[in-house]
């Protein structure tokens, strides 16, 4: 690693701000889904226990590194 | 697996939640180009709302591009642009100006800093800031000059001499490293 690399290395987010990050995109999402016609499929997850576990699934996938986070 | 771009298509055709996968692949990454430019509690504050501009603006995504990072990280930094206009204006009490937020990014890492590295922050604090910008998507993000084109909306020839132009003014100072 050059030191122009470690010049830019930065510790990994904590859980709990990707998480809170993630909240505010799924409120968007959310609202998106309501305003799409009743009839498609994926109408009657949103804000419901589907869309949230759709969430959690997701968050406990291992990601992937920051090639600057140490 | 699905591309970035297959998802964002998918997320523009009528489902909006195969975004949060392109989130999920990508937002420690977004979290670190955020921090590094503006610091940890920033990064905390703004994560949120690149997410939120990406999703509005996911039509406007090339779905043929596999790797969404390069859009990303455009969209992370005109939030940080907006960022830094908002604080300026918040400290001054005047209109926003044209901001180099490197003397951020120099503040942050004085206090931790041996004094090689020092040297070498000042160094890239006296890089022209179209010539850093393009240096440090390459070593800090890991772009390509290409990806790095992309993120500014400049033609990669124009990133490439900047990168060129960049890493020989460094020469000196990272003498006997391969930037």
């Amino acid at each position: 690693m050059t030191e122009l690399e470690r010049l830019g290395r930065v510790d990994p987010p904590a859980p709990a701000v990707l998480d809170a990050a993630r909240e505010v995109l799924w409120s968007a999402v959310a609202a998106e889904m309501l305003a799409t016609a009743p009839s498609q499929a994926t109408r009657p997850a949103v804000g419901e226990p589907a869309a949230r576990r759709a969430a959690d699934d997701i968050a406990s996938q291992p990601r992937p590194e920051d090639p600057g986070v140490r | 697996m699905e591309t970035d771009g297959d998802l964002i298509e998918r997320s523009a055709r009528g489902r909006p939640d195969a975004f949060v996968e392109v989130v999920r692949r990508h937002e420690v990454a977004v979290h670190g180009y955020l921090a590094r430019r503006a610091g940890r509690q920033a990064a905390d504050d703004l994560l949120g709302e690149v997410w939120v501009r990406a999703f509005g603006g996911r039509g406007g995504f090339d779905p043929a591009r596999a790797d969404a990072r390069p859009w990303l990280y455009g969209i992370a930094r005109n939030v940080l642009r907006a960022h830094w206009r908002a604080t300026r204006a918040e400290d001054q009490n005047q209109a926003a100006e044209a901001v180099d937020p490197w003397d951020d990014v120099v503040d942050r890492l004085d206090s931790a800093a041996a004094a090689r590295t020092r040297e070498l922050a000042c160094a890239i604090r006296a890089l022209p800031s179209e010539e850093r910008e393009v240096l440090l998507l390459v070593a800090w993000e890991q772009l390509t000059p290409a990806q790095a084109a992309a993120v500014l909306g400049i033609p990669p020839g124009t990133a490439r001499s900047r990168l060129h132009r960049a890493r020989a003014a460094l020469r000196p100072v990272l003498a006997g490293e391969g930037t």
